[in-house]
């Protein structure tokens, strides 16, 4: 990977490919954090996106980390929750 | 925008299914693709049969879904050095070996940080071997997965009797993928019937539905959130989801694998909205519900 430019990079997620624009992207951002705090709630963690730093997930006792995407946002809220996010 | 990645297909099937007659057939009518092949053999012997290929590549002595991975990626990405130095490679085969899941291939290869920018994988060809396919179906989950894997299946050895229980047994496992036969490259036509029952494997397996989600008004920041929580945690009994959907970018053609979604197109605008589910224990009420609560809150 160049060190400079960071290419190649990890693949770029795939929710990442509808979004073409910077305005699309933060749109996105606060929608997903959003939905987030609705879905999420029920497991007893809060989410919280500030547009600069990223989606920071927290414990109703305090306990809270950063994600790094979705796949590790699904990973680390099941942690968190102790049981796995079924949307179903 | 046009897309300039190497066309890859991944040619999988069991041992002895036909694979390599078939892709000789292919160059003998005119491909020229450069050809990879993997043998989980020490002593490859396929290759003397693939001359006619525009480059050939041998991996020998391992299997590219498992113990034969990390030389596959580099392979793949030697040829893509190769085409970015001028090459001339516009289309890649791989010739998978008879004991390779071709779902795993393409996760690995789509999750390659290097691939994935040079590489466009166009369809997974699942090769069946009508003689002895529905035994290797019953005894093997490997014969299963390659199955249910596929984009085409193509079935092989066809003058066996057991051929139209076997075509209503892939339809069965892989309601989606096209279904073709063939003869030494040339295309029959395949009789219908009834599927024939399968081993129980001493687990208790739902059987395989296959069915379709139009998806509402929905915004892609929503559907993606929701597709990939879904993928997280049901991702081993959905094998396939494949689809378009509307985003501020265009109509997407969505596929994934299990866990894995491919890297979305961009479709033409007349594709209709809508998802299709292949797996394992999935309704349609359980998913419409699902996404509307979702969007709902």
């Amino acid at each position: 990977m160049c060190s400079a430019c960071g290419f190649p990079a990890r693949p770029g997620h795939w929710t990442d490919a509808g979004l073409t624009t910077a305005h699309d992207r933060i749109r996105a951002r606060f929608t997903r954090a959003t939905l987030l705090q609705k879905l999420l709630k029920p497991y007893g963690l809060t989410a919280h996106d500030d547009g600069l730093t990223g989606l920071r997930l927290s414990t109703l006792s305090g306990a809270s980390v950063m994600v790094d995407g979705l796949d590790d946002l699904w990973t680390k809220a099941a942690t968190l929750a102790g049981r796995p996010i079924d949307v179903l | 925008m046009t897309d300039t990645r190497i066309a890859l297909t991944i040619l999988g099937g069991y041992l002895g299914s036909g694979k390599t007659t078939w892709l000789r057939h292919q160059l003998h009518i005119g491909a020229r693709p450069h050809v990879i092949i993997n043998e989980a053999a020490e002593m490859p012997v396929d290759d003397l049969l693939l001359q006619g290929a525009n480059g050939l590549t041998v991996l020998a002595g391992g299997c590219a879904c498992c113990t034969g991975k990390a030389a596959l990626i580099a392979a793949l990405r030697h040829l893509c050095d190769q085409r970015s130095g001028g090459a001339q490679i516009p289309e890649i085969i791989l010739e998978t070996s008879g004991l390779a899941d071709p779902g795993a291939i393409a996760t690995a290869i789509q999750t390659d940080p290097v691939l994935i920018h040079h590489l466009r994988l166009t369809r997974i060809i699942v090769m069946v071997d009508a003689l002895h396919g529905l035994a290797q179906l019953a005894s093997d989950p490997l014969g299963r997965a390659q199955i249910s894997a596929a984009d085409d299946l193509i079935v092989t050895k066809t003058d066996s009797p057991q051929l139209a229980i076997l075509r209503a047994t892939l339809r069965y496992l892989n309601p989606t993928a096209t279904l073709t036969a063939t003869a030494f490259g040339s295309p029959i036509a395949l009789p219908d019937s009834k599927a024939a029952p399968l081993t129980d494997f001493g687990y208790d397996t739902p059987p395989i539905t296959a069915l379709k989600l139009a998806l509402p008004e929905i915004d892609w920041a929503s559907l993606s959130l929701w597709l990939s929580a879904l993928l997280h945690v049901h991702g081993d009994n959905l094998i396939r989801v494949k689809g378009c959907v509307q985003t501020p970018a265009g109509r997407l053609l969505i596929q994934a694998v299990r866990r894995t979604v491919q890297p979305p197109e961009i479709l033409p605008d007349h594709a209709e909205n809508a998802l299709v589910f292949i797996g394992h224990g999935i309704s349609h009420a359980q998913l419409h519900l699902s996404l509307s609560r979702f969007i709902s809150g």
